[in-house]
């Protein structure tokens, strides 16, 4: 009896852990099996803090993946995606990373949304020698001589040029607190700010930073209330941070204008935080009235979803079809070819922008202003940096 | 001082929620000598609960909380059942590693069953607040201090003044004799479950305003309370409740006069200084003086 009892929960067990992080192929309608396909594989949070930004991740894959396949799929076959959770941790990516390459016909892979991530497989995707489109933004993972990678999201260096430029010329606040996470991410946006901050003649009245996962901000709050800052600028990995940060400012009577990265306008925050964001400014990768890609990608999101599309969406669908693209450009699965199809690749209109890969593998090089009005994510404009 | 006051109230506040969690550890401890590492996950599930019936269902508050807890109590009869009863003649160690087995299944069942995104739980009150003096009184912190408060009173009044919390307190300190005695030891050891659940249930109700219904939730409350509860000593009831307020006090104010990147740290600073220092904890008894 004992032994039957031990062998139905261990069953059960792994049943629902194994249905959760175990991995996935994702195929359209049309696609056959692993034979007459084109492979790529795709690193995602299905667990973990992370794992409610992978389910809007995949969602955006699988869009691009449909769409890709109704119009004829790579090299004449359909493309399919094979999924590995990531945990939301660094080693759980390097381990998903790791299990994906060792399948020698995936031609190229979606890394992460989180640059720390991308950091930790960043050795692993050069033994590969494969291309890996990816969506963290500090400007660091294209700068250290790592020829695989590729951004599908424009970095940071941008982001805090845009926040910079809004908040000084625009709003005319020349006292910041800039509030980041410890991160990579968090880290390097700052690092970036401060310095677009100083070229734009204003001052650095607080530079906090926080671990991820805080339970509490009332002390940096307290030091943003002392500080005498009158404006904040951010960069927030997760939105559950950001919620509670959103909700505490308020309430403790800080009341100054705030441009956050584009953690402030996602699907999540929004729903999390409600009212103590309205008001608020982001620079946002992805606005759906920034153009008619956008608007396009958005009607369908919607149409399949039935959720509103944000970045987190927007540059897996955009990844999905322009390594497509350059698979089709490079006429084979060779990594060297796709690599050099992912380099020429300009003016592409994507659900992000308009894409033009420079010698970094950096292809998006602006952002869009958006203003959080009373729950409705408005446009206000986009401030692009590609010179040509 | 404005500055003090309002981190002196947040820290209490956080610190009541580390407390109550810890009230479930040392029970449980109490009555099976080992460490229910699933006690976290407990206020994660109660917390989806309440979001399912009140949220979801729209069902009312007050029913919604009763529904909840009743599950709770049902989650922790089922967790001693499954979990610590089979494996109740073994040593610590199994026992251990199969609340950490449980604890891994209730949260991947609940990302299984709900889905990973975040849920917002509305507050009791409609007010977020208000203000004394300079000092924000969050209404949900309130709360939490508030029935921190009561439920140690009631542990106190029902360990110390009912039949039942005696023969608790027997199981606690020896199983044998409480059996030699009549007590039936494996009702007692539900009944500590049971109550268990509930408190972790309640804990997880009263903070998911403040920190939002996750899958993670369970495992950030629990860890601090671990610690609360080895600062406080291990077993011992007082230790918890002051373990959990003391550690709430001293990460908000090191994170303000410190580090705030650092704040987690300085909870397990204290933690390792107690353990090397003190390991019996503030109010724990010394291993020898229990044999």
């Amino acid at each position: 009896m004992r032994t039957t009892r031990r062998v139905f929960l261990g069953g059960a067990a792994s049943a629902v852990i194994g249905g959760m992080a175990g991995p996935g192929v994702i195929r359209s309608a049309c696609a056959q099996g692993a034979a007459s396909t084109v492979r790529i594989g795709m690193v995602l949070p299905v667990t973990g803090p992370g794992a409610d930004a992978g389910r809007f991740a995949l969602n955006g894959a699988k869009l691009a993946l449909e769409q890709v396949n109704k119009a004829g799929g790579v090299l004449g076959k359909p493309l399919e995606i094979v999924t590995e959770d990531d945990l939301t941790t660094n080693p759980g990516a390097v381990l998903a990373f790791s299990k994906l390459a060792s399948q020698s016909d995936l031609v190229g892979f979606l890394g992460s949304i989180r640059s720390t991530q991308n950091h930790a497989m960043a050795p692993d995707i050069l033994k590969t020698g494969k291309p890996v489109c990816f969506g963290g933004t500090d400007p660091v993972l294209t700068q250290m001589g790592n020829p695989w990678l590729f951004r599908f999201r424009p970095n940071d260096s941008y982001s805090a040029r845009v926040i910079a430029d809004f908040g000084v010329t625009t709003l005319a606040k020349k006292k910041w607190a800039i509030i980041h996470s410890t991160d990579a991410f968090g880290t390097s946006g700052a690092k970036a700010l401060t310095e677009a901050l100083g070229k734009a003649g204003a001052t650095i009245a607080l530079d906090q930073g926080y671990t991820n996962q805080s339970q509490d901000f009332t002390p940096v709050v307290l030091a943003i209330r002392q500080s005498g800052a009158d404006v904040i600028g951010s960069y927030f990995t997760f939105e559950n941070d950001l919620g509670i940060f959103a909700r505490q400012l308020r309430q403790l009577g800080v009341t100054v204008p705030w441009v956050g990265s584009p953690s402030i306008v996602n699907v999540t925050a929004l729903k999390l935080a409600g009212p103590s964001l309205f008001g608020t400014y982001g620079v946002a990768d992805y606005a759906e009235e920034s153009s008619d890609a956008a608007r396009n990608f958005g009607k369908a999101y919607r149409a399949a979803t039935k959720i509103a599309p944000d970045n987190q969406s927007s540059w897996t669908f955009d990844a999905v079809t322009v390594l497509a693209l350059a698979i089709n450009k490079a006429g084979k699965t060779d990594p060297q070819a796709i690599r050099e199809a992912l380099l020429a690749v300009r003016g592409h209109e994507g659900a992000e922008g308009t894409y033009n890969f420079d010698k970094n593998g950096d292809g998006l090089h602006g952002y869009n202003v958006v203003k959080n009005d009373k729950g409705n994510i408005v446009f206000d404009k986009r401030i692009d940096f590609y010179q040509g | 001082m404005d500055l003090v006051l309002q981190l002196l109230f947040t820290g209490i506040g956080i610190g009541a929620v580390y407390a109550l969690v810890a009230l479930g550890f040392v029970l449980i401890f109490r009555a099976t000598n080992v460490v229910n590492f699933a006690q976290g996950e407990f206020s994660m599930v109660a917390a989806f609960l309440m979001v399912v019936f009140a949220v979801d269902l729209e069902w009312p508050y007050w029913l919604s909380f009763l529904i909840a807890i009743g599950g709770m109590a049902l989650l922790g009869a089922l967790f001693n059942l499954g979990v610590y009863y089979p494996l109740r003649h073994r040593t610590y160690l199994p026992v251990i590693i199969s609340t950490i087995g449980a604890s891994i299944f209730l949260a991947n069942s609940t990302l299984a069953l709900y889905g990973p995104q975040p849920q917002v739980l509305s507050p009791v009150f409609e007010t977020q607040g208000f203000l004394v003096g300079p000092v924000f009184l969050d209404s949900q912190y309130l709360l939490i201090i508030a029935v921190t408060a009561v439920l140690v009173a009631f542990q106190y009044w029902f360990f110390e003044h009912t039949l039942i919390g005696k023969k608790l307190q027997a199981t606690s300190q020896d199983k044998e004799m409480a059996a030699l005695l009549g007590i039936p030891v494996a009702g007692m050891i539900m009944l500590t479950f049971v109550y268990s659940a509930v408190l972790g249930g309640i804990a997880g109700i009263l903070v998911a305003p403040v920190l939002f219904v996750s899958i993670q939730m369970g495992a950030t409350i629990a860890l601090k309370a671990f610690a609360a509860t080895i600062i406080g000593g291990f077993g011992d009831v007082t230790g918890a409740i002051i373990g959990g307020l003391a550690l709430g006090i001293i990460e908000t104010f090191g994170a303000a006069y410190v580090s705030v990147p650092y704040k987690d740290a300085f909870a397990f600073i204290v933690l390792v200084a107690f353990l090397v220092l003190r390991p019996q904890g503030l109010f724990g008894e010394r291993i020898a003086e229990k044999a």
